[in-house]
């Protein structure tokens, strides 16, 4: 999925957060999870969460941190084109996207899987939540 | 060990009825399924931030349905909004019912219904932090004790100086419980 679309096609909402997941080849094969929360309790657990499912976690606290730390937000010249985003945004492009939101609003919900997401989750987290994304990994990996 | 199997039973039984009382619900058990060796303490620094969170979003609310000029019901909405997440992600039942009562007020433009609410949500708060305070504070009681203990028995057994490890470990559990190690030079 163009990880563009998370930036155009979502209306900023700050009751809404996403996962972004990068497998670490170079390592112990352990994913590396990027997870945005605004609520400092939701990241303190979602990390505990992802440690004790073994995946490798950065807690940011906002979609624009998010964008930041994966190196898509250039706060250079405002005519800096769209297309030069694209191309380090391109490296993303197959990055699973995991939704979570505290409240279950079916029309939201399809917005965000038909715009790509792999997966919604309702808050509050438990361990056997994340038990779905590992398949939606495992899926993800590419075939040698 | 009997005293340490006391300490254990109350801590059970507490935790029990925090349950019961629906102080607590089973949210709060998936936390605590959390807790392993890396990080002994997850529950009660989970329970702090939130604590702190807490107290900061009610002070708004508060300072929010004093203004004379209007209340600000949406700024009202977006912390009820925060609270029953982060009271929902720790298992705080009876704080996040009372959000959700107090949501209806707040759709409502309701300021005195709001007023009630917000006291309402206070009194849940003050019986949540006292309980749990008491709650870990039990937890921890056992654990120094048990570590006491162990120290009291090795040092018995082997007249050697305590074992470097379990007294470091004691101090932990001392410092996590609020508590502070006298240095002596």
């Amino acid at each position: 999925m163009k990880s563009e679309n998370i930036v155009q096609d979502r209306q900023p909402q700050p009751q809404e957060e996403e996962e972004i997941m990068q497998q670490e080849e170079e390592e112990e094969q352990r994913f590396h999870v990027l997870a945005v929360d605004d609520s400092v309790i939701d990241r303190k657990l979602l990390e505990k969460l992802l440690k004790a499912s073994s995946y490798q976690v950065t807690c940011v606290e906002s979609g624009e941190k998010a964008l930041e730390y994966l190196g898509l937000l250039h706060h250079s010249s405002p005519a800096s084109s769209s297309s030069q985003h694209h191309h380090q945004g391109s490296s993303w492009k197959d990055v699973p996207v995991v939704v979570m939101s505290s409240e279950n609003v079916p029309s939201r919900i399809s917005m965000c899987l038909e715009g790509g997401a792999e997966e919604f989750m309702l808050k509050p987290l438990q361990l056997s939540d994340l038990h779905k994304i590992q398949a939606h990994l495992l899926k993800s990996l590419p075939h040698s | 060990m009997d005293f340490v199997n006391l300490l254990q039973r109350k801590f059970i039984d507490y935790s029990s009825s925090l349950h019961r009382e629906g102080i607590v619900d089973d949210q709060f058990t998936q936390l605590r399924k959390l807790e392993d060796e890396n990080s002994p303490h997850f529950v009660m620094e989970v329970a702090s931030l939130f604590f702190e969170d807490c107290e900061k979003l009610i002070n708004n609310m508060a300072i929010a349905l004093e203004q004379k000029q209007g209340v600000d019901f949406k700024q009202i909405d977006e912390c009820i909004h925060q609270l029953k997440g982060s009271s929902s992600s720790i298992g705080a039942m009876r704080v996040k019912n009372a959000c959700i009562a107090f949501r209806s007020f707040s759709d409502g433009q309701n300021r005195e219904g709001c007023l009630r609410c917000l006291q309402q949500l206070s009194h849940e708060y003050s019986l949540l932090k006292n309980k749990l305070q008491t709650l870990f504070r039990v937890s921890v009681a056992s654990r120094c004790l048990y570590v006491c203990l162990v120290i009291f028995c090795r040092g018995n057994e082997h007249a050697e100086p305590f074992p470097d490890v379990l007294v470091f470990q004691l101090e932990k559990e001392i410092v996590a419980a609020g508590g502070s190690i006298p240095r002596v030079h």
